[in-house]
């Protein structure tokens, strides 16, 4: 495999969401890929299934659920999709990580931060005990958190929103993954918190030369963060391009719509 | 901390207060008292009956019997037992250590068989689930002393050579005792179990829907460490205070579990001093019974602020 092999490849992915009351086909029938050190954004309306793909890739399924995949999703020269569970738990933090949309809930909130952070390292890395507590602080800090020694001790209800998806950032790169997943990770902030997020995201992936799957609702989050972006419209991608392309001459109606759904302000993005 | 158990402390001896106060009320308003109920079928002069009462103070206005009861308490005197003019601290003492060790052992089997069977039937689902929850709303509908009753003549009828169903003393026979306490213990422990076992369960299906799970199996992190660190850790508040709550309630079903099964403990001894009026031991009973209570929900309360850092206990 050469350097310009795409980070990820996934061809004609299938999602079946399958619960006690419904059947959904939730994604039907996905083709992209993500080169190394790419930035590629996935945009479309709520329910089009842009969380479904990406937890597609990480076979995950929500709680009391089953999602049955086909098509295939190949991640560094591996399939993804027939590998064993206890294969994927490998992947999964360690090569992929993802950030989610609300910090609020998205930590554990009967145990420190510091924790929630130490026990990825002991899980991938073989740090333990101080070793993994000086890497946890020593990620506190790369994200933004003040005073990371005193904060690591500290429970999530005692952080505010921006500051816990700090957190769940550094939970996300802990392990240096080569791809991270970051869906809908500022929906849920204060606009000026929202900027500072992503600039933040912006500066890991430039440091560590990560690929980024960012994935919005919202064309304005896109801008300046990512080379390319992939429309997606009922479970299926509607139009890829790249951004520079997109904002000056968009192609399908539906992507027009959700251009013109951008105030104008945002347009131009958030600065490096 | 120390303003918590302050706080604490003065709640325990305000509901202390007020719960001897209403049982000893209640009692004189039963219908009898002592001196009738000694007397029995004699018939004896109403002079001699007041005579009675005037030597136990019995004749005196309720309201001073009452404090001249309790100022004799709070100088750590419980008076002395109508029937048997025994100090009553020292018939309690041995009965209230009898009825504590079978508590113990069915609050343990009531945790154990509780929490594990909670945790399988919210875990695997299916099959396991529906079995669990038949099981959890059968035991439900049967009372428990038509268990206790059943276990007894069960065992009488197949293993009569099992000395399980007789009492024997601690000091006597360390195991002999602990062997005689499992069936009592588990005919007041099942009850109990089934109300934890189906809020074990409640709670763990509601922290399994919560975003932070998704993340930990995000993280890649093992099986276990997610049971134990995301999943319980999250569902012991909940399990802590219903178990809480439901230990207190053991003191009131060992009183038929120790008749059924002839374990001289509280239970028992409160059964007699009710049917011969004995107030002081009425009392005394009443008094420990509330405050093994209310020393329970206490620790609960702790262990709750200890589990979850957002209480405030
Ligand atoms: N847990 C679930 N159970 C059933 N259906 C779901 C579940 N999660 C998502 N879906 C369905 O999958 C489709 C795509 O959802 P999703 O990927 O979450 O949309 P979004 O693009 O807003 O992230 C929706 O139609 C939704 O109803
Ligand atoms: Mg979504």
């Amino acid at each position: 495999m050469t350097a310009s092999d795409p980070i990820l490849s996934v061809r004609d992915l299938t999602a079946r969401i399958v619960s006690r009351k419904q059947i959904v086909d939730a994604v039907k029938g996905v083709s992209f890929d993500i080169a190394r050190g790419e930035a590629v954004g996935f945009v479309g309306e709520s329910g089009c299934g842009k969380s479904v793909t990406a937890r597609a890739i990480m076979r995950l399924a929500p709680e009391g659920t089953r999602v049955e995949l086909g098509g295939s999703v190949h991640f560094d020269g591996q399939e993804l999709l027939p590998m064993s569970e206890a294969a994927m738990r490998d992947v999964r933090g360690r090569r992929i990580a993802m950030v989610f949309q609300d910090p609020m809930t998205s930590l554990n909130p009967v145990i420190t931060v510091g924790a929630q952070i130490d026990d990825i390292l002991r899980r991938h890395t073989g740090l333990s005990g101080r070793a993994a507590r000086a890497r946890t602080v020593e990620l506190l800090d790369q994200v933004g958190i003040p005073a990371p020694a005193q904060r690591a001790d500290d429970y999530p209800h005692q952080f505010s929103g921006g500051m816990r998806q700090r957190v769940l950032i550094a939970i996300a790169i802990s392990c240096d993954p080569d791809l991270l997943i970051a869906d809908e990770p500022t929906t849920a902030l204060d606009v000026t918190v929202q900027a500072q997020i992503l600039r933040l995201l912006l500066r890991l992936r430039e440091e560590r030369g990560m690929s980024l799957m960012l994935i919005t609702h919202d064309f304005g989050v896109v801008a300046g963060m990512v080379e390319r972006v992939n429309v997606m419209y009922g479970g299926r991608i509607v139009e890829a391009a790249s951004v520079d392309d997109i904002f000056r001459a968009p192609t399908h109606d539906y992507t027009r719509a959700l251009l013109a759904a951008v105030p104008r302000l945002d347009r131009h993005g958030v600065a490096p | 901390m120390k303003r918590v158990i302050l706080v604490r402390s003065m709640w325990m001896a305000a509901i202390l207060l007020g719960v001897s106060f209403v049982s000893f009320m209640l009692m004189r308003a039963l219908p009898g008292d002592f001196v009738l109920a000694a007397a029995g079928a004699q018939m004896l002069q109403p002079e001699v009956l007041e005579a009675m009462r005037r030597d136990l103070g019995l004749n005196q206005p309720l309201i001073e019997q009452y404090l001249s009861w309790l100022g004799a308490v709070l100088k750590g005197d419980f008076g002395t037992s109508f029937v048997t003019h025994q100090p009553v601290l020292h018939e309690l003492w041995p009965r209230f250590l009898v009825t504590l060790e079978l508590a113990l052992i069915a609050a343990f089997i009531a945790l154990v068989m509780g929490v594990s069977t909670g945790l399988v039937s919210a875990r695997l689902r299916g099959a396991a689930d529906w079995i669990v929850r038949l099981y959890n709303g059968f035991i439900l509908a049967v009372p428990n002393f038509v268990v206790g009753t059943l276990i007894v003549l069960l065992v009488g009828l197949y293993f009569p050579e099992l000395a399980v169903l007789s009492y024997t003393p601690f000091l006597e026979d360390p195991l002999g005792n602990i062997a005689g306490m499992i069936l009592p213990a588990f005919a007041l422990a099942l009850a109990i179990s089934v109300t934890i076992s189906e809020n074990t369960r409640a709670a763990v299906l509601e922290v399994s829907n919560q975003d932070f799970v998704m993340v930990a199996r995000a993280k890649g992190l093992l099986p276990r460490t997610i049971l134990w660190n995301y999943l319980m850790r999250n569902a012991l508040t909940p399990i802590i205070t219903v178990t809480g709550l439901q230990v207190a309630t053991l003191l009131g079903g060992s009183i038929v579990i120790e008749t059924i099964f002839a374990i001289p403990g509280m239970g028992q001894y409160l059964f007699d001093s009710i049917t011969s009026r004995d107030y002081p031991v009425i009392q005394a009973i009443v008094l420990v019974a509330a405050a093994c209570v209310v020393f329970i929900n206490t620790l609960a309360d702790i262990a709750y602020a200890t589990a979850d850092a957002r209480v405030e206990a």
